[in-house]
């Protein structure tokens, strides 16, 4: 049995008086897709960053590839192996699309400039907007705007890719070009961690789901069967709702 | 827009691209009347202008070092205010109130005349030769100044502008593995600057009229040019209407620089 790459044990996390987390624990292996579902408010978003500690917890353990991140020393070498992707893109809007992809390779990585544009171009060819390389963000579409988004979290050759609800700010029809690249990405093996209510991209690419509620996991299996044989009465009455 | 059109393909008639600012007839105009002045009334107005000459290079000369000094004090003073450190923040906030609190008159002749007199008495209590005689320059003392007031009001508008731009840009950059302060620089002050070129412009051209404030701590600029020019041939009237015309023609060519950098940074995005 291979070793978790991240691995979170009794993590509490409050705002105020609210709790977020109220005891989370999970492992999630080398290679393996997880998707996490669950009713705005479930602390699903608050985990997933507190894998990078974008959010600091009060109490718990979280390790990434080995590594605690309760110490502080280490917290930009372990965000440079953990790529996120967010909602709201947050590409720079000062900034190309290739610049994009190419800033924190040459910050964080030291990359000099012809390796970094060489890295860069591979990735948006990847993501399949190579084209686009000198336009700004502002001119691009959501579902481009997100896979440059992609391109440039890979561009760190991170180890894990999180994904904060990837195509909840896109329209229809651009949901699809975003999830075509993480399904690829699925495919080569990228340990990623999801939170979205993409059904079909969750029965396709996800090795496990989880149901999360009120700062907790309620229940995780196999897409399918949490899907379609959900144990917990809390699971039904979610997942009624959104199917 | 279809005349320009039409225009470009005429040869020796290409308009450019970037507009030209219309407001520019406003500097030409006012130019023109100093020009004429100079021209048709040699005596005084010839005159005043070269008398006034080289106070009008103390002017911007003063304005250009304190504005470039405020810039970057009003950059770490802002950056002490958004500090998670108390102590930073502690500092940075006393010295913008306490600037902003004190009219710069009143500043500028603290500066010139209270500061050296601390100084030495300072000399005299540790017996360090140097600070007994140290004499103030005045360009320096005027300089610092202005910068010191002036940084406290710019800090507050670099704050603002950092805190206008989305958390999740920092978010992002800090996700990708940088510092900090590789975030500050990379990601939020490319951004921040942008937003903030018109208030900064303001500053500069507020500073270069406030600037006629040292000619009382003995920085011959224009204004103390002009008054020594009054005090010589006492004719004010004359005087004082070509100084305001020559600090008109400053502060126009100023505000249109500012608007044609402001638009020139706006269009290469977007």
């Amino acid at each position: 049995m291979t070793e978790p790459i991240i691995q979170i044990q009794d993590l509490h996390k409050h705002f105020g008086t609210t709790a977020a987390l109220n005891g989370v624990d999970l492992n999630v292996f080398p290679g393996e897709v997880v998707v996490i579902i669950g009713p705005s408010g479930s602390g699903k978003s608050t985990l997933l960053r507190c894998v990078n500690r974008l959010e600091v917890f009060e109490a718990g353990i979280v390790n990434v590839d080995g590594i605690p991140l309760t110490t502080a020393e280490n917290i930009n070498a372990i965000r440079a192996e953990v790529g996120m992707v967010f909602q709201s893109f947050n590409l720079f809007p000062h900034l190309t699309v290739l610049e994009n992809v190419m800033i924190a390779q040459k910050v964080v990585r030291k990359r000099t400039q012809d390796e970094a544009e060489a890295i860069a171009l591979a990735l948006l060819e990847k993501v399949g907007i190579p084209e686009k390389r000198s336009d700004y963000p502002g001119q691009l579409s959501g579902g481009q705007q997100q896979r440059v988004a992609i391109a440039r979290a890979l561009a760190m050759n991170p180890k894990i890719m999180l994904f904060d609800e990837p195509t909840s700010a896109l329209d229809p029809e651009m949901i699809q070009e975003v999830l075509d690249v993480m399904l690829q990405l699925a495919k080569d093996g990228m340990t990623m961690v999801v939170v979205s209510h993409e059904m079909g991209f969750a029965r396709a690419a996800a090795d496990r789901a989880i149901l999360m509620d009120e700062g907790r996991i309620v229940e995780q299996a196999v897409p399918d069967i949490l899907f379609n044989h959900p144990q917990q009465e809390r699971t039904k009455a979610f997942l009624s709702k959104i199917l | 827009m279809q005349l320009r059109k039409q225009l470009n393909r005429v040869p020796g008639y290409e308009v450019a691209n970037h507009r030209i600012d219309r407001w520019w007839w406003l500097v030409l105009a006012v130019v023109g009347i100093v020009t004429a002045l100079a021209c048709i009334q040699p005596d005084p107005y010839w005159r005043i202008i070269r008398f006034v000459a080289d106070g009008i290079v103390v002017t911007v000369g003063v304005t250009i070092s304190a504005f470039l000094l405020t810039l970057v004090v009003g950059l770490f003073a802002a950056l002490g205010r958004l500090s998670k450190n108390n102590l930073f923040r502690t500092i940075t906030t006393i010295y913008v109130e306490v600037a902003r609190g004190i009219p710069l008159l009143v500043q500028l002749l603290f500066w010139y005349f209270a500061f050296p007199s601390i100084i030495h008495s300072i000399g005299r209590l540790i017996h360090f030769e140097p600070f007994e005689n140290y004499l103030a320059n005045a360009y320096l003392m005027a300089i610092l100044g202005l910068a010191f007031c002036y940084a406290a009001y710019m800090s507050e508008i670099y704050r603002a502008g950092i805190q206008s731009i989305p958390k999740g840009q920092n978010e992002a950059a800090r996700s990708l593995g940088m510092s900090k302060s590789q975030a500050m620089r990379y990601i939020i002050l490319p951004q921040a600057i942008k937003t903030i070129l018109p208030p900064v412009g303001n500053e500069f051209i507020s500073l270069l009229k406030d600037s006629s404030l040292v000619s009382v701590v003995a920085v011959a600029d224009m204004t103390r040019r002009g008054r020594e020019f009054m005090a010589a041939y006492f004719i004010p009237v004359e005087t004082w209407m070509m100084i305001a015309l020559l600090y008109l023609v400053m502060t126009l060519i100023a505000t249109r620089v500012v608007s044609w950098i402001e638009r020139k940074t706006q269009t290469e995005e977007r």
